[in-house]
């Protein structure tokens, strides 16, 4: 009776305990420390999967289960913060900043993260955030800038190539230089892959998916990457849904792009001025053309008839993301639209991406990530020397013939007969015969499809604590589909009497990882280990068909036409490449104090010999955190100045994979005629190993008042060893491609790397964050082959370049430029000896001369010659120093960003001015031809005006210190204005319904300070070399808006 | 996961090749075998430039013929295309000097490559031997030929100091590994001589061992014969100076008196002077046609090389970059009514929309599939014509009758119009006719640089151009130039033939990569 009198009543506490505890609604507000509310923080009851994350207003409400006990409570920026919740229900939480990029933070490293406290690599992240809405189509032309140790070049002003990255420099001479680019831990394909047209395959990766983006860049970081490792890894991770709220946002924007500097070329008037004077100096004034004014007034800028004004472009985003107890997702669809300025140039993307992460049961989660991209890209002709090439025709087509002709069938000033424009007033058509740019934008094609599905599925097991066992597969497929076509009527068609040519090209990667991450920890030693099994299997495929001597006009629309065509042709090709790695990683930390790091990677490669595949590449790292000892922390003064301190040294070796199988020998098809062959194509190396480079890097980072400023600093050195060279061997040996590849020569990258955050102003209203980071890095090779036991100084690299031990890797190298003669107009150069000579232009040779007023001595006693010896060091292609500047000014709803880039210590050569805007043919030039020498005693650098005579007074196709200029810029690169609408205006005007409206405007490569007189200081190769060919840059004003629900 | 199993770990090194043959099974079969030949045929029509792969002609698609005549006085380079070539600014990297060298060494190793394949396979049993023979008496012919172009383009000729003078590398050993090439870097430059007498025992072997071939068949056109082989050595003889050499081998294709149709092969002159250049489609296998390197639909060099893209009028749809000079065109020596001018020549337009002479020897301007005429009986009976009348002691008959043989054909009036022994005044008169002869009959056909060369290098007043002779200056001239037996004065300057510039400069990378090769002087 007592028992049960007593169970009774306890059963009866029990309920009055479970109707009072067993769901209660917690609410509250996370504010920072300045009171501002937290949106976005997530909120956890501990030991479960209950959550939510904060709104706006930084408010929060959550049914809390009847053993909730205590809340955590973080949100990126901040620390997090434990609460317990006793029995309130409503909470009021200000959570501490970590001062933005401090040691709190997480980095992505390979497979897996590591706390930033503990991370003993080196590694830049770059705010996702301020790029997403940014007016590219990929996110790569976006990082210039943005991160210390991240050199980027977009080359030119075209829409859809791909920037250059460089990562610490230049990692190998005929190898890739392009860092590693991994999505969700997993490599993707990358490159300007269309046949057709440029495309890049990272834009199929949308930037406004983008949550992170981490760059690798010392050995320690590297490491775990072996043999890809070399180039440096952008870590790129795609956003996920939250647990609780179901979120849509809606972002698009609308803008406008114009060419940031068109070349200042001759109108009608100086041309027909400076074409006279030059066919007057010619050795046959009588024979020579005569140029004439235009009865109608025609002053045609050819380069208005091919770039465009007001290019628009737009952008729409639409995400859904959200996530139940055991499910997220994060859905999204895009549509962009970008015009070049260059009038057929385009970019189009469709993007779809669909993240799922499922938890199963409390030790099994699968997910998949998968993204659907197709991309349209139209483009032009872009060839430096074509005839039919967009910018360099308009650099030479005359001024004084007009573009148009009514009573031409065809609407243009076409000579149909003979394939030329013709003469206008002139004497003759322009030289060489450049085509009609406007008709070839009008009627023939470049136009490329790319479809993309890269899928990525992966199941992760945890069996028992602190293990995760992660299995993860990728399918990453592209394939592009590129058509072009040329018109009979006129240009690059002609000849063939039409062209029309389709490629289909196939690329799969398939990867698949195999991994562990295990964290254990005895009293206060931590470790955290990662090991695993990655194989990867590439595939290329592809299908081209051509027409020539087309039917009809009908025929060059759409698609190569069956029977349309009388001479057809077709190629094809077929190959693969394999990867096999193991991998281990083993980090230990004690007390947060004292951490190191070493890691492992075995790598082996279908590329190489077998028996010669496998490769091994081990890594060591320590970092120590003096602001963690007790002396530190108990000193008031340091631990309130310097809170924190970390120190952190480096060495680990990575390698640079090859393509093909250039270990073996082999015979390529070689058809004479309509007969068939096989040649000798490529001389193999049985005995290549992998290129392999000694990253060492020594580390500081700093956290000065309370997290407010951060600093780090690095110092580095790399070290490659056993670069595999295409060793070229003299031509006569008839080797194709006059090189074997051999692991022969040293070459070494060292730098420092410098960056500051800052949060200079915080109150409640207004705050000013500063982003400083700066980067030198000095290239030196250091070794090559020898050459019968002798050491080769140096390898010619074209005619430009070479690259020579003891300079940084392809100096620009030619004649030294003396000045214009001041008696007779020609051209003076410095021989090796430092002796005067001048070129005398009428029988082209060389004469010692005493001073630049002594007109030569032409005899053949007094004659000497330019040889290869004279030419000398004229600069370095690639930028030494390079840098960015962040400043985010917030006033109340106001947001004002912008971003100032500088680059230099490096030179271009500018061949534009060379061979086109000094030309001396008939043929319109740049303003810089004005400044001519006339008569005797005019002092300039512009010879005399010759005509005929342009290659030997420019000296086309060498180097000459005259047209090296130097490569060094600051650029406005983005101003960002937005204006948030505040809660209470959304709450009053949108009931609740409409979480955030942003409203923005923004303006992309607003400026450019620079000495540099060419389109711009980033339009050049990788070689330093400026050709006419390459778009002008795009500045790009656009608006936009910003919606979540 | 179950696409897993595409990544079955063992296969993923397993890596084959799909797209090349390696150098394993390349001579695994006869057909194999006769692939391999065909790709050094292949490699002596259709090399690139700058080390691209679009098909600019080198060395004998078609490259060879566009610069050898832009070196001489007889064409006007219109537009910029051929200008360090025609203004005589090469430099160590110009691309053409780089590319012609380059180009033909690729050829003559692939040469080099299938001999020792052809050998091994006779030795297998996959060849006979007589097929094996055969093959690389093709393979030694292309290597001889592609030897004499460069020492004809890249040394002093060999009457300048009976081939004393620093020749060019001569390559008869496959290169296809690194230590190869380690020991090709312990060869110095041979002299002149010793590659004429490389060039020599390659042509001889070439003889004993190529068919006989019939005239007038295209498989005996685009692949070496023994008459290609003997004409070879007879232009080969000639430039060295032996003219009793050429006559011996000019005897075993040309009978002592006309009719002259040759005892091997049949080979003769057409008809007309445009018969080995009117083949549909440009394949031209007269049976004036000994040795023409193969272009067709399928296998076409492109657009910037093509010898009816770069030779012919734009108004018939070729580029009209390369014009005939007046120089030649109003040579008196020339008659106003020999139907060449009219036959193989047209006023077209030039390709900046002036107007020029220009030939239409190659007509093929969609396809551009003219054939590259190397060598015609034309060649044999000049070659023969020359030889003859330096060796007779006053005006030879036969060599009067060998020119006219050429020349009478293109005559409007052959019967008063053709030579007697009593035209030319002395040998000395009939020699420089016969030279002026070769320029006119193979005016755009590449003939031009190589008796520049050599008979600068035998620098006898009576006939040598001295060096580069003046030309009409680049660029357009009009028109009004064009005047049968007018006057012209050139405007461009003459370089002699002391100056360095008379022979081309060895590739920068040659000397860079090979530093036993030295450097040609002032380069």
């Amino acid at each position: 009776m007592h028992m049960r009198k007593f169970l009774l009543l306890s059963l009866v506490l029990m309920l009055a305990a479970l109707t009072s505890w067993a769901q209660r609604t917690v609410t509250g507000r996370v504010t920072d420390a300045s009171g501002n509310p937290v949106s976005g923080a997530s909120i956890q009851v501990q030991n479960t999967r209950i959550g939510t994350v904060t709104k706006d207003d930084g408010t929060f409400s959550l049914n809390v289960p009847a053993n909730g006990r205590a809340l955590t409570i973080s949100a990126v920026g901040m620390t997090p913060q434990d609460v317990q919740i006793g029995t309130r229900t409503n909470l009021s939480v200000s959570l501490q900043s970590n001062g933005g990029s401090n040691l709190q933070e997480v980095v992505v490293v390979g497979y897996g993260t590591q706390q930033k406290k503990a991370f003993t690599g080196s590694s830049s992240k770059v705010n996702a955030q301020q790029i997403s809405t940014l007016m590219t189509p990929s996110v790569d032309k976006e990082l210039a800038g943005r991160a210390a140790g991240v050199q980027v070049t977009n080359s030119s002003g075209t829409v859809n190539a791909p920037a250059t990255i460089r990562i610490r420099g230049i990692q190998s001479i005929n190898q890739s230089n392009q860092p590693l680019i991994i999505v969700d831990g997993v490599p993707i394909i990358q490159g300007n892959l269309s046949a057709t047209t440029n495309s890049n395959a990272l834009a199929d990766i949308n930037p406004a998916d983008i949550e992170s983006i981490e760059v690798l860049k010392d050995g320690a970081a590297l490491n775990i990457y072996g043999s890809r490792g070399a180039a440096g890894v952008i870590q790129i991770t795609t956003k996920k849904g939250q647990k609780g709220q179901l979120r849509l946002n809606y972002d698009g924007f609308v803008g406008f792009s114009n060419v940031a500097k068109k070349y200042d070329l001759l109108n009608a008037d100086q041309f027909v001025m400076i074409a006279n004077e030059k066919s007057a100096n010619a050795a046959n004034p009588a024979t020579a053309p005569k140029a004439g004014i235009n009865p109608g007034g025609v002053n045609t800028d050819w380069q208005d008839e091919v770039l465009v004004k007001n290019a628009p472009v737009t952008n729409h985003n639409l995400s859904i993301a959200g996530g139940s107890n055991r499910t997220t997702y994060y859905l999204s669809l895009n549509y962009g639209s970008q015009q070049g300025v260059v009038k057929s140039n385009w970019n189009k993307t469709y993007r779809i991406r669909a993240n799922i992460d499922n938890e199963i049961n409390n030790f099994i989660r699968i997910g998949n990530n998968i993204t659907l991209s197709r991309q349209e890209n139209t483009d032009q002709n872009t060839g430096t020397n074509s005839l039919g090439g967009a910018i360099a025709s308009t650099l030479r087509l005359l001024p004084n013939v007009s573009p148009y002709d009514a009573s031409n069938p065809t609407g243009f000033n076409v000579n149909l007969a003979a394939n030329n424009i013709p003469n206008g007033p002139n004497s003759q058509g322009v030289d060489a015969n450049w085509f009609n740019v406007a008709f070839l934008l009008k009627n023939n094609q470049y136009y490329s499809e790319q479809y993309r599905i890269i899928d990525n599925a992966f199941i992760e097991i945890s069996p028992v604590k602190g293990l995760k066992l992660r299995s993860q597969f990728q399918y990453d497929m592209l394939n592009d589909y590129a058509f072009q076509s040329w018109d009979p009527r006129h240009g690059d068609g002609f000849s063939a009497i039409g062209y029309v040519y389709n490629a289909d090209q196939n690329f799969t990667n398939m990867v698949w990882q195999n991994y562990f991450n295990y964290n254990f920890s005895v009293h206060s030693h931590n470790f955290y280990l990662t090991g695993g099994y990655e194989v990867t299997k590439a595939r290329t495929k592809w299908l081209s068909a051509s027409g020539q001597n087309v039917a009809d006009l009908f025929y060059l629309q759409k698609n190569l036409i069956s029977g349309s065509a009388a001479t057809p042709g077709v190629g094809g090709n077929f190959s693969e490449s394999g990867i096999e790695s193991f991998f281990g990683r083993l980090n230990y930390d004690y007390r947060n104090r004292y951490f190191a790091q070493a890691s492992f990677r075995r790598d082996g490669q279908s590329s190489l010999a077998p028996g010669k595949q496998y490769g091994n590449f081990p890594g060591f790292s320590v970092g120590w955190r003096p602001s963690e000892e007790g002396f530190w922390k108990n000193n008031g003064f340091l631990s309130n100045t310097i809170g924190d301190v970390k120190v952190k040294a480096s060495y680990a070796t990575v390698g640079n994979p090859l393509g093909g199988l250039p270990y073996l020998s082999t015979f390529g098809t070689a058809p004479y005629g309509n007969l068939n062959g096989i040649a000798v194509n490529a001389i193999g190396n049985t005995d290549l190993q992998w290129e392999t480079s000694k990253k060492y890097d020594v580390g500081l980072e700093v956290g000065l008042l309370k997290g407010r400023v951060n600093l780090t600093t690095d110092w580095f050195l790399n070290n490659i060893n056993n670069l595999v060279l295409n060793v070229p061997s003299p031509l006569s040996a008839g080797i194709p491609g006059n090189s074997i590849p051999q692991n022969v020569g040293t070459m070494e990258n060292r730098g420092i790397e410098f960056g500051v955050d800052a949060s200079i102003i915080r109150n409640k209203d207004f705050s000013w964050n500063v982003n400083v980071n700066y980067s030198s890095v000095h290239n030196e090779m250091k070794s090559l082959y020898s050459i019968a036991g002798t050491p080769t100084k140096f390898i010619n690299n074209g005619s430009y370049n070479i690259i020579r031990v003891g300079d940084p890797v392809n100096i620009i190298y030619g004649y030294r430029f003396a000045g214009v003669n001041t008696a007779n107009g020609y051209p003076m150069y410095y021989k090796a000896d430092g002796s005067l000579v001048l070129h005398n232009i009428p029988n082209g040779g060389y004469y010692f001369i005493k001073d630049a007023s002594d007109p030569g001595t032409i005899t053949a006693a007094n004659q000497t010659s330019l040889t290869f010896n004279d030419r000398t060091d004229l600069g370095q292609a690639i930028p030494t120093w390079y840098g960015g500047l962040t400043n985010s000014l917030n006033y109340k709803q106001f947001g004002l960003e912008f971003l100032l880039r500088y680059s230099g210590g490096n030179k271009i050569m500018n061949i534009t001015r060379q061979e086109a805007l000094l030309d001396q043919s008939f043929i319109n030039n740049g303003t810089e031809i004005l400044q001519r020498w006339q008569k005797p005693g005019d002092v300039t650098n512009v010879p005399k005006l010759i005509y005929g005579q342009g290659n030997n007074i420019n000296q086309v196709g060498l180097a000459t210190s005259r047209f090296v200029e130097s490569g060094n810029y600051l650029r406005l690169q983005n101003v960002i204005l937005t204006y948030a609408l505040s809660p209470a205006v959304l709450q009053r005007i949108a009931g609740g319904t409409i979480r955030s409206v942003r409203i923005y405007a923004q303006g992309q490569n607003l400026h450019v300070w620079t000495k540099y007189s060419g389109a711009d200081p980033d339009n050049h190769t990788t070689l330093g070399l400026e050709n006419p060919g390459l778009p002008p840059q795009i500045r790009t004003i656009s608006f936009g808006l910003n919606v979540g629900f | 996961m179950a696409s897993v199993s595409v990544l079955s770990c063992k296969k993923v090194l397993d890596v084959q090749s799909y797209s090349s043959i390696t150098d394993a099974t390349a001579f695994a079969t006869a057909d194999r075998a006769l692939l391999a030949l065909n790709g050094v045929y292949d490699a002596a029509q259709s090399g690139g430039y700058n080390g691209g792969t679009e098909k600019r002609g080198y060395p004998f698609g078609s490259a060879n013929i566009e610069q050898e005549d832009v070196r001489g006085e007889d064409v006007i380079n219109v537009a910029a295309f051929y200008q360090a070539t025609y203004q005589v600014t090469h430099n160590p990297s110009s691309a053409n000097a780089v590319a012609l060298w380059d180009n033909t060494y690729g050829m003559i190793n692939k040469a080099n490559v299938a001999i020792e394949g052809f050998r091994n396979a006779a030795t297998s049993g996959v060849l006979t031997s007589a097929v094996a023979t055969q093959y690389e008496a093709e393979c030694r012919f292309l290597r001889a030929m592609g030897h004499h172009e460069l020492v004809v383009m890249y040394a002093r000729p060999y009457l300048d100091g009976n081939g004393s003078q620093l020749g060019v590398p001569y390559r008869d050993v496959a290169n296809t590994s690194g230590s190869a090439v380690e020991q090709l870097r312990t060869i110095p430059r041979p002299k002149v001589s010793e590659d004429y007498q490389k060039i020599l025992a390659d042509l001889d072997f070439a003889e004993t061992n190529l068919p006989t071939g019939t005239a007038g068949t295209a498989v005996n056109t685009y692949r070496a014969t023994k008459a290609a082989a003997i004409a070879l050595k007879m232009r080969v003889k000639l430039h060295m100076g032996d003219y009793a050499g050429v006559i011996t081998e000019g005897n075993k294709l040309v009978p002592a008196t006309a009719p002259y149709v040759s005892p091997i092969g049949g080979w003769t002159l057409t008809a007309a002077p445009d018969g080995p250049f009117n083949a549909t489609g440009g394949a031209n296998n007269s049976k004036e046609n000994i040795f023409s390197v193969k272009n067709d639909a399928n296998d076409a060099i492109s657009v910037n090389g093509s010898l009816a893209g770069q030779f012919g009028p734009a108004n018939l749809g070729g580029r009209g970059l390369v014009a005939i000079s007046p120089i030649i065109w109003n040579n008196s020596g020339w008659k106003c009514d020999d139907k060449r001018r009219t036959l193989l020549y047209a006023s077209g337009t030039n390709n900046i929309n002036g107007t020029s002479i220009m030939t239409i020897k190659y007509k093929d301007f969609t396809n551009k599939g003219d054939w590259a005429p190397q060598i015609r009986y034309a060649e044999v009976l000049l070659t023969l014509a020359e030889a003859e009348a330096r060796q007779a002691a006053g005006v030879s008959q036969r060599a009067v009758d060998l020119v006219n043989a050429v020349r009478n054909r293109a005559l409007a009036n052959p019967a008063t119009d053709a030579y007697t022994t009593a035209s030319f005044a002395d040998k000395v008169a009939l020699i420089k006719a016969i030279l002026l002869e070769r320029r006119i009959e193979f005016l755009a056909e590449g003939k031009r640089w190589g008796d520049i060369s050599r008979l600068s290098g035998e620098n006898n007043p009576a006939y040598s151009p001295g060096g580069v002779p003046a030309k009409a200056s680049n660029g357009t001239q009009g028109a009004a130039i064009y005047n049968c037996g007018g006057v012209f004065t050139p405007t461009q300057a003459a370089i002699p033939y002391s100056d360095y510039r008379f022979i081309w400069p060895i590739p920068a990378d040659e000397i860079t990569q090979n530093p036993i090769i030295v450097q040609n002087p002032g380069y």
